[in-house]
């Protein structure tokens, strides 16, 4: 019905989230510190992993329209979806429909993101403390 | 269907992205990304599909229609994101 609209607008919310994002950690790098400890997580930038998410939920919306036009359920008059045309009973159909399958596929997507966010993070982390290791060991020879 | 032809299409482009892994312009991590976010979206209609008692994996004759746009749409969505991002990246360069 319009399950893929809950992910589009959760799209243009991380949209606006990473260019914020991006726009604080220029104003950070502008600033001379000195070099900080290594975190793990922190080689990967957050404006980075947003824009993943902001792919995912942009990439899964835009399939899922086209399946939605080609089932009819989009129209490309007002009021654009046919079950809101249907009255109120079909409206409260389409919003039962977007708070559990289209809320449902949002967390899904988030989840699998952040599976992937944390794997990356802890392969790079893993791979800096051998690194490190290796280094110490060295200098201790 | 449409649900198995995406993860198909997601399967294929992991396999393509760790073969071009060196390959940065091609942008094959997005084609996955883009495979890859559709199949869990559908994965959760075919769940709740099941749930409401009809069977998921049953052939509509539109369901070839779908699976054709989700191949093509999300081809289409990967060379326009790649264009954008090769040029962007290109125009970074030049300055």
């Amino acid at each position: 019905m319009a399950c893929f609209l809950v992910s589009a607008a959760a799209a243009v919310g991380v949209t606006a989230a990473k260019y914020i994002v991006r726009h604080n950690e220029k104003k950070n790098e502008l600033v001379v510190k000195e070099p900080k400890e290594y975190k793990f997580g922190s080689e990967v930038k957050w404006s980075k992993k947003l824009a993943y998410l902001e792919l995912m939920l942009w990439a899964g919306s835009f399939v899922l329209a086209g399946e939605h036009i080609l089932h009819g359920e989009v129209t490309p008059f007002p009021p654009y979806l046919t079950k809101a045309g249907e009255g109120p009973e079909g409206v409260r159909e389409m919003l039962t429909e977007m708070g559990t399958v289209g809320v449902i596929m949002l967390v899904s997507l988030v989840a699998v993101w952040g599976i992937g966010v944390l794997l990356v993070d802890y392969i790079k982390y893993r791979k800096h403390k051998k690194a490190e290791n290796k280094v110490l060991s060295a200098e201790a020879k | 269907m449409y649900f198995i032809v995406s993860v198909v299409c997601t399967a294929i482009a992991a396999v393509l992205w760790f073969f071009f892994r060196e390959r940065k312009s091609l942008h094959l991590d997005f084609l996955t990304i883009i495979f890859g976010a559709a199949s869990v979206m559908w994965l959760i209609d075919v769940i709740f599909t099941a749930a409401e008692g009809n069977n998921p994996f049953e052939i509509e004759p539109i369901d070839g229609w779908i699976s054709l746009w989700t191949i093509l749409g999300g081809i289409f969505f990967w060379l326009l994101l790649s264009f954008i991002v090769n040029n962007k990246a290109k125009s970074v360069e030049a300055k």
